[in-house]
């Protein structure tokens, strides 16, 4: 990799390590600020520790970001976004099918308008970060073809 | 020349010319260049890297499990079994004598007009929650936790999970590959003692299955934990984790037997096939339904005999006494206490906690969580292990109770938490 | 077979390697009348409990002290033994030179040839097949830190045999052309 794709790598790293304490400091405070919720029940202070960790582990993949041990860094940090960001969508999902009506006779699926409402914001700290994570993925690529 | 010297013992230096003609051979300097999948498997398992990096690993198994069992069985389950199915089996089997309704229905009181609780939980006949229990709540939770494992497997990470926690189990005698009975039984005990044949000897599976039975809750339970003393779980799960540490120790001390190494095949990070995973997941799960539902249904059978000859009651009175003075807990609590015997998945939710301190909530719900396995998990426990394993589980159970129970008492007692 | 030994130099992961197979089971135990201390332990191979040793870190078997003393005697004395040759992939010449003089005296030989990562990470390449055609003994290139490759290198421990020095010769002196005999 050349010089500019490991300085933008760094600040990659940087920027998403920042973000990453941020989002994952909200995640602790658990509140909902417009689009932005934090309220998730009682794995929210987990969902704070994996963001933070991440956030951490980003930091510390910012030097040398052209050694592969530095960059496994962003990507295994990323991954830990990927993951917690894929639950909060999962639980989006799982939440839009059924109707939550218990009589006989009422609808057992959602209908689509509540399909769709379901999946409106607000949405959670790690599906803000999950966006900007993916760009890990020109990086892992462009070591590829580099190598 | 040194080739046409045929004694067996080499010069030093014949020996280093044969040395570097091999390596001459065999090794290239520059041919590699280090991979990012190389660089991801050392990062796994480095201990600062690795643990919240399993944190968050854990954390989506667990997320994805709640989630999973929940659009299935709160979503469509519940409703299908305590709407439809149940009603209509009471109705329809209305005329039957008291003792086989009993059996194969429940109890009658659960479908009076005034009764307040799920009958889908409460009812307790073989057609009833016997059906419910495997089929509703358990068979979801197996499929989602089959599913999320086989991922884990196929990727490679399970093996470099197992290596990462290697050190700590290896202390109370088990192997690192014991995190996987656990972390199933987390989700479910059921599936979790089915976990435990990856473990080579007896003694191994003993323990995990003892351990696995007192101090590991499970997803049920964990749920009802959640909605009804969410500021207390942190604690009871640390009580837990301590408990499960030093009675392993202790078992591993005074169980006589072996526990080697178990030699685990860490391939390299690779994405995962998909149809393989689905394959692993409904294989395992095909195996569930036909070792474990049977069980169920035989443990609700034996369990409503009790309820429709009346030693149920007896069982009961004999206890309340007893419990309340050994553990401090209030006479109404010791009702719950009772019925988390045979269904700790209900119990947590009939413990009076208005009219308890918060010590006391804390100390029923670990006596419920260590209590006793559940019914389905009590089932495949009989079918697992020996009869004198069974009768040594029972044993290391009621004196887990006692100590860990008195330990927690007198912690109280002495913090004048009560 | 009566017992494992695992030898080679120190720093090569060997005493990682040692705990991986040996696991809780280990003790420590001191070799008579010295001061030198190596861990025992038991293992399981294809269901059968077999003794393996960590014999103390020796850089050959031409003894400069104590332990590299120990070590030899410990070799000798165990006749029927399997000797696990702990090689560090980045730096096998060193590893070969012991594992030639073990082989020479007529041991049953299988070469972990370890810490392939930090090899990786050097740009080193170490060709485990052509070592092993070499040898004529298994080689398996493994991670012990990682857990990598132990499940291989316990499976083919039985494959492990006495060969003659001479056919090693034989082996590197056929490739390069030259085999001045015949």
């Amino acid at each position: 990799m050349d010089n500019n794709v490991t300085k933008f790598g760094s600040m990659f790293a940087a920027i998403m390590g920042i973000a990453a304490l941020g989002f994952g400091i909200m995640e602790f405070v658990g509140e909902e600020w417009g689009p932005l919720t934090a309220e998730g029940g009682t794995f929210t202070a987990w969902r704070a520790i994996i963001l933070l960790c991440a956030g951490v582990i980003y930091l510390s993949s910012v030097t040398n970001f052209i050694d592969v041990r530095q960059i496994v860094k962003a990507v295994a940090a990323s991954i830990m976004i990927w993951i917690v960001a894929a639950m909060d969508i999962w639980a989006m999902i799982a939440a839009s099918i059924p109707s939550g009506a218990e009589e006989a006779g009422e609808p057992w699926f959602a209908s689509g308008a509540d399909f769709l409402a379901a999946y409106g914001p607000p949405y959670m700290p790690a599906m803000y970060l999950l966006v900007p994570s993916l760009v890990i993925i020109y990086f892992i690529t462009r070591r590829r073809i580099a190598s | 020349m040194w080739e046409v010297k045929v004694e067996r013992a080499l010069t030093a230096d014949e020996r280093w010319d044969l040395v570097d003609k091999i390596t001459k051979e065999v090794v290239k300097v520059g041919a590699y260049k280090p991979g990012l999948r190389d660089a991801l498997a050392s990062l796994t398992v480095n201990p600062w890297t690795g643990i919240p990096f399993a944190i968050a690993v854990l954390y989506g198994f667990w997320t994805f499990f709640g989630e999973f069992a929940g659009l299935f069985t709160d979503g469509f389950f519940v409703r299908i079994f305590g709407t439809h199915w149940i009603p209509w089996l009471s109705g329809a089997l209305e005329g039957l004598p008291d003792w086989l309704f009993t059996i194969l229905v429940g109890d009658r009181a659960v479908f009076a007009e005034d009764f307040v609780g799920d009958p889908c939980f409460a009812a307790g006949g073989v057609l009833t929650t016997g059906l419910f229990m495997p089929f509703a709540v358990v068979l979801w939770a197996v499929i989602a936790l089959f599913l999320v494992l086989a991922i884990l497997e196929d990727t490679g990470y399970l093996p470099r999970l197992a290596v990462l926690v290697d050190t700590v189990l290896h202390k109370i005698g088990l192997h690192g590959f014991a995190i996987v009975p656990t972390l199933v039984s987390l989700g479910c005990n059921v599936p979790g003692v089915t976990a435990t044949r990856l473990l080579e000897t007896r003694k191994q599976r003993f323990m995990m299955i003892a351990l696995l039975g007192v101090f590991v809750p499970c997803g049920a339970q964990i749920g009802m934990m959640e909605e009804l003393i969410p500021g207390l779980i942190g604690w009871v799960f640390l009580t837990l984790a301590i408990g499960y540490l030093g009675f392993g120790w202790v078992l591993n001390k005074i169980w006589p037997g072996e526990s080697p190494e178990i030699l685990m095949d860490v391939p390299p990070y690779r994405a995962p096939q998909w149809s393989n995973i689905l394959r692993k997941t409904w294989s395992r799960t095909r195996h569930f339904l036909m070792v474990a539902v049977p069980f169920v249904l035989l443990g609700c059978a034996i369990v409503m005999v009790l309820y429709a000859t009346g030693a149920m009651d007896t069982i009961a009175s004999g206890l309340e006494g007893f419990l309340a003075a050994v553990f401090g807990v209030p006479a109404d609590a010791t009702a719950s206490l009772v019925v988390g015997f045979l269904r700790k998945d209900l119990a947590i939710g009939l413990l009076p906690i208005d009219a308890m301190t918060n010590y006391q909530v804390f100390i029923s719900v670990i006596l419920l969580t260590i209590y006793f396995p559940c019914l389905a998990t009590f089932a495949m426990l009989l079918r697992e292990l020996n009869w004198k394993e069974i009768l040594a589980t029972l044993g290391f159970l009621i004196v887990t109770i006692f100590v860990f129970g008195g330990i927690l008492h007198l912690i109280g007692l002495a913090g004048g938490w009560y | 077979m009566s017992k494992v030994l695992l030898m080679g130099q120190s720093n090569v992961g060997k005493s990682v390697l040692f705990n991986r197979l040996a696991g809780a089971r280990a003790t420590v135990s001191n070799y008579p009348g010295t001061t030198v201390d190596f861990d025992k332990g038991r293992m399981r191979i294809e269901g059968q409990d077999v003794e393996i040793v960590d014999i103390p870190g020796s850089f050959s078997l031409e003894p400069k002290d104590r332990a590299e003393e120990v070590a030899v005697k410990m070799l000798e004395e165990t006749k029927g033994a399997t000797v696990v040759c702990v090689i560090d992939s980045s730096k096998v010449e060193r590893g070969l030179y012991l594992a030639l003089e073990i082989i020479e005296k007529r041991h049953s030989v299988i070469i972990a040839l370890n810490m392939a990562d930090v090899a990786k990470d050097a740009n080193i390449n170490v060709d485990a097949e052509r070592l092993e055609e070499i040898l004529g003994v298994p080689v398996v290139p493994m991670v012990a830190t990682r857990g990598e490759g132990l499940k291989e290198l316990v499976s083919r421990i039985r494959e492990a045999v006495p060969v003659e020095i001479e056919g090693i010769i034989k082996n590197v002196g056929g490739k390069s052309g030259t085999s001045s005999h015949s």
